[in-house]
C-alpha cells in the first residue's frame, strides 16, 4: 500500500501508516476450536428462541395475520 | 495528546460527538418545547419550497413558487406568537440567521471536542452553503414535482421526475461523492467539518421530536387518527427490538463462519469483521476489536470498508425497496430491512429518508393523490431497527470480552468491567427517546389525545416541533449525505491489502444479511400499514 | 489497592503508561507481565499484596474520522498478586 493511502485511512490518529502494514490481521488463521462451535451453535439457538418468542409476543408478527 | 474520554462514566459528556449530539439535539429541542410558553425560538430555521425559473400562465404560486421564494422560515407558516417577525427575515435572512444559530452552536461542539476550529469554521461554512445551494437546485420543480403539486399550483401538464425530496438528498450525495473522490486535497480539508455521524446522530435526536410529533400532528385530522399513529409508533418500537436480537443472533456467526471457513481468516479478524459487516459497522468494528482485544488496526481496516459499502447500499437499496421488492405494499417491512442491512447510521438514516421520498410520491402518484402517507414514519421504521442494534452491540460486545477473556484466549487475572457497556452505549439514543416521550406526554397529557380541549395546547406544541422534526432534521439529512460523499474515497475498495475482506463483506453483505435482514424485517412488520392522510 | 495506566497501540506494541514508568510489548500477555513485573520491582507491590490494575485506553490512538462512530475501545482490569 502507498505510503499516502495509508496515511489517509490512519488519519489523524497517533497510530501511523506503518500501524496498518497488517499481513498478520488477514493471515496465520488458528485451528477451528470447539469453542467457536459453540458460540457459534448457541447464537443461533438464542436467536431461534427470540424468534418464537417473538412471534408470540410482537402483535405485527405474521402468527398473529 | 492523550484522551482518557472514557476513564469515568461521565468523562466523555464534553469531548465526545456522541453526547454533542444529544446537547445539539436536546438543545434545540427545549428551545421548540419553549413554544407552550408562548416564545417562539425557533421559527427562524430556512426551508425548502419546490420552484420554477417562471410560473406559467394561469399557474398559482402555492405549490410550486418563483426563486426568489424558493426558502422561507418555517415560523412565517407555523408560528403561533411570532409569525409575522420571521415571514419578514424572506428566504436570504432566514438562511443567515440559520447559519449563524447553527455555526455558533456546531462551533462550541467542535471547540469542547479539541478540534481545529478555524479549519472547522471554514469547513462548516463551505459544506454548509453548499448544502442550501444544492438544497435550492433539487427542489427546481423538474426534478421535485409531483402531480399532485402541479395540479394544486394549477401547472399544466408537464414532465417532472417527480422525486420530491428526494432529488436533493441525491444531488447533495453526488456533490459530495464528487469532492471526495475527485478533489480530494479539498475533501481533506473540509474532513475537519465533514461529520456525517455526528450530524446524523444530531437528526435522529430531531427524529425522535418527529415521532412524538406524528400523532399530533396526525390528530390534526381527527384525534381516532392521532392515537392511530401513536399505536403505528409504539409497534414499530418493539417490532424493530424483536427484529435486530432475532437478525444480529443469525448475522453474527453467520458472518464469523463465513470468515472463518472460507475466508480461513484469523479469529479476531472474524470477530471484528462479523459484527462489522453483521450491522452496525465502525461501531461495532471498533467495540467487537476491544472486546476480543484486537490490536485496533483490525478495526481501523474494517471500518475503512464499512463507509464505503454502506454508502454503496445508500444508493442502490432505497431504489430497489421502492421499485423492485416489497414497493409500496408493505413499506414498513422495507424500512425495517433497511435498519438491518446498511450498515452505518449516517448511511441508514439517509437511506431511510430517501426510501420515505421515493415511496410517499410513488403512492401518491399511483393512486392519483388518493393514498398519501405522512412523512417520516419510514424513516422512522429505518431508524428503530438501527437504534435497537446500536444499543444491542454494547451488550454483544460484553458477552463477547467475557467469552474471550475468560475461555478464548484464557487470560489469567483478566477481568471484564460491566462499565463497559455503559461506554459503549450509544448516548445519541438517550436524546432521541427524551424528545420522542415528551412529546408523547403532551399528547396524551395536557393534548388529551387530540380531543377538543387539548387543541390549543397542540397547537403551540406544533408551532415548536414543526420546525425542529422537519426543518432542523431535514437540514442535518442534507448535511449527511452532503459530508457522507465527502469522506467516501471509492479508491480505498481497490487496495490490494483489502482484497480478502472486500470480498468477504461482499459476499456477506449480498448473499446472506440482506436477504435474512429482509425475511425477519417481513416476519415482524409484515401487513403494517401507514395511514392515509389524503383530505377524503 | 490498585493502580492505574494509560493503554495504547502504537501499530506494533501495546504500551501501558503511567507518570512513573512507560512499558510496552507485542501482546496483551506479555504486557500485563512486565506490568506485573515492573510492580514488583519498585516494590508496590508488596509480597502477599493482591492490587487490580486499571487500564484504560487512550483515544486518540483511534484515528479523528472513525471517533464519531464509536467512542469506546476498551478498558481492561487485571489483579496482579504480589
Amino acid at each position: 500500500m502507498q505510503e499516502e493511502e495509508k496515511k489517509e485511512i490512519s488519519g489523524t490518529g497517533s497510530l501511523t501508516g506503518e500501524a496498518l502494514e497488517a499481513e498478520d490481521v488477514l493471515a496465520g488463521a488458528e485451528p477451528w476450536d470447539p469453542i467457536e462451535t459453540k458460540l457459534v451453535v448457541w447464537s443461533f439457538i438464542a436467536a431461534l428462541i427470540a424468534l418464537i418468542i417473538g412471534l408470540l409476543v410482537v402483535p405485527t408478527s405474521i402468527f398473529f395475520h | 495528546m492523550t484522551d482518557l474520554s472514557n476513564r469515568k462514566w461521565y468523562t466523555g459528556m464534553t469531548t465526545q460527538e456522541d453526547w454533542w449530539a444529544v446537547w445539539l439535539g436536546l438543545g434545540f429541542f427545549c428551545l421548540g418545547l419553549l413554544t407552550l410558553a408562548g416564545v417562539d425560538l425557533v421559527g427562524w430555521i430556512a426551508y425548502p419550497k419546490k420552484w420554477v425559473f417562471s410560473l406559467p400562465e394561469g399557474a398559482v404560486a402555492k405549490k410550486i413558487v418563483t426563486p426568489d421564494k424558493a426558502f422561507y422560515a418555517l415560523g412565517g407558516k407555523y408560528s403561533i406568537t411570532a409569525k409575522g417577525f420571521y415571514k419578514s427575515l424572506g428566504p436570504i435572512g432566514s438562511i443567515l440567521v440559520t447559519y449563524l444559530v447553527f455555526t455558533v452552536a456546531t462551533t462550541i461542539g467542535a471547540y469542547f471536542m479539541k478540534w481545529n476550529i478555524k479549519r472547522y469554521i471554514t469547513g462548516w461554512t463551505i459544506i454548509f452553503f453548499l448544502t442550501y445551494l444544492v438544497w435550492f437546485i433539487g427542489h427546481h420543480a423538474f426534478f421535485a414535482a409531483t402531480a399532485v403539486d402541479l395540479k394544486k399550483s394549477k401547472f399544466p401538464d408537464m414532465f417532472t421526475l417527480s422525486l420530491g425530496g428526494g432529488a436533493s438528498f441525491i444531488l447533495a450525495l453526488i456533490v459530495g461523492l464528487i469532492i471526495g473522490n475527485f478533489f480530494k486535497g479539498f475533501a481533506s480539508y473540509l474532513s475537519t467539518a465533514a461529520k456525517p455521524e455526528w450530524f446524523i446522530k444530531t437528526a435522529i435526536v430531531f427524529l425522535g421530536v418527529k415521532v412524538g410529533y406524528l400523532p399530533i400532528k396526525a390528530a390534526a385530522s381527527s384525534a381516532k387518527l392521532g392515537k392511530e399513529v401513536a399505536g403505528l409508533t409504539g409497534e414499530l418500537f418493539i417490532a424493530g427490538a424483536a427484529a435486530t436480537v432475532v437478525a444480529y443472533l443469525i448475522f453474527w456467526p453467520g458472518v464469523y463462519l463465513i470468515s472463518r471457513k472460507i475466508f480461513k481468516l484469523p479469529r479476531k479478524t472474524a470477530a471484528v469483521l462479523g459484527s462489522g459487516i453483521s450491522i452496525c459497522g465502525v461501531s461495532a468494528a471498533v467495540a467487537t476489536g476491544g472486546a476480543v482485544r484486537a490490536k485496533p488496526v483490525v478495526s481501523i481496516m474494517v471500518s475503512a470498508l464499512v463507509v464505503v459499502w454502506a454508502v454503496i447500499e445508500l444508493i442502490i437499496l432505497p431504489g430497489f425497496f421502492t421499485h423492485v421488492w416489497p414497493r409500496t405494499d408493505d413499506p414498513l417491512v422495507a424500512g425495517a430491512a433497511m435498519g438491518m442491512s446498511v450498515k452505518t447510521d449516517g448511511a441508514d438514516a439517509a437511506a431511510g429518508e430517501l426510501m420515505d421520498e421515493f415511496m410517499r410520491t410513488k403512492i401518491e402518484r399511483d393512486t392519483h393523490g388518493a393514498v398519501q402517507w405522512p412523512e417520516g414514519i419510514i424513516t422512522v421504521s429505518a431508524v428503530m431497527t438501527k437504534i435497537w442494534i446500536d444499543m444491542f452491540i454494547g451488550l454483544w460486545a460484553f458477552i463477547l470480552a467475557l467469552l474471550w477473556v475468560y475461555r478464548i484466549e484464557r487470560r489469567p487475572g483478566e477481568r471484564v468491567m460491566a462499565s463497559e457497556v455503559w461506554h459503549r452505549f450509544p448516548k445519541f439514543v438517550l436524546g432521541y427517546f427524551a424528545a420522542w416521550f415528551i412529546y408523547l406526554a403532551i399528547f396524551f397529557g395536557p393534548g388529551h389525545a387530540g380531543a377538543p380541549e387539548g387543541m390549543d395546547v397542540l397547537k403551540a406544541a406544533t408551532a415548536g416541533a414543526v420546525p425542529v422534526e422537519k426543518g432542523m432534521r431535514k437540514f442535518f439529512f442534507m448535511l449527511t449525505f452532503m459530508s457522507l460523499g465527502i469522506i467516501t474515497d471509492f479508491k480505498k475498495l481497490r487496495e490490494a491489502q483489502f482484497g480478502k475482506m472486500v470480498w468477504v463483506y461482499f459476499v456477506a453483505l449480498f448473499l446472506f444479511i440482506i436477504p435474512v435482514a429482509i425475511l425477519i424485517a417481513y416476519i415482524f412488520h409484515h401487513g403494517m400499514q401507514i395511514p392515509n392522510i389524503a383530505p377524503q | 489497592m490498585h493502580t492505574e495506566y494509560l493503554i495504547r497501540h502504537n501499530g506494533k506494541s501495546w504500551v501501558a503508561e503511567n507518570e512513573l514508568c512507560s512499558l510496552s510489548a507485542s501482546t496483551l500477555e506479555e504486557l500485563d507481565l512486565k506490568v506485573e513485573t515492573h510492580l514488583r520491582q519498585t516494590g508496590l507491590l508488596k509480597k502477599g499484596e493482591r492490587m487490580r490494575v486499571f487500564m484504560f485506553f487512550d483515544n486518540s490512538t483511534i484515528p479523528e474520522w472513525i471517533r464519531q462512530y464509536a467512542q469506546h475501545y476498551f478498558n481492561r482490569v487485571i489483579e496482579v498478586k504480589g
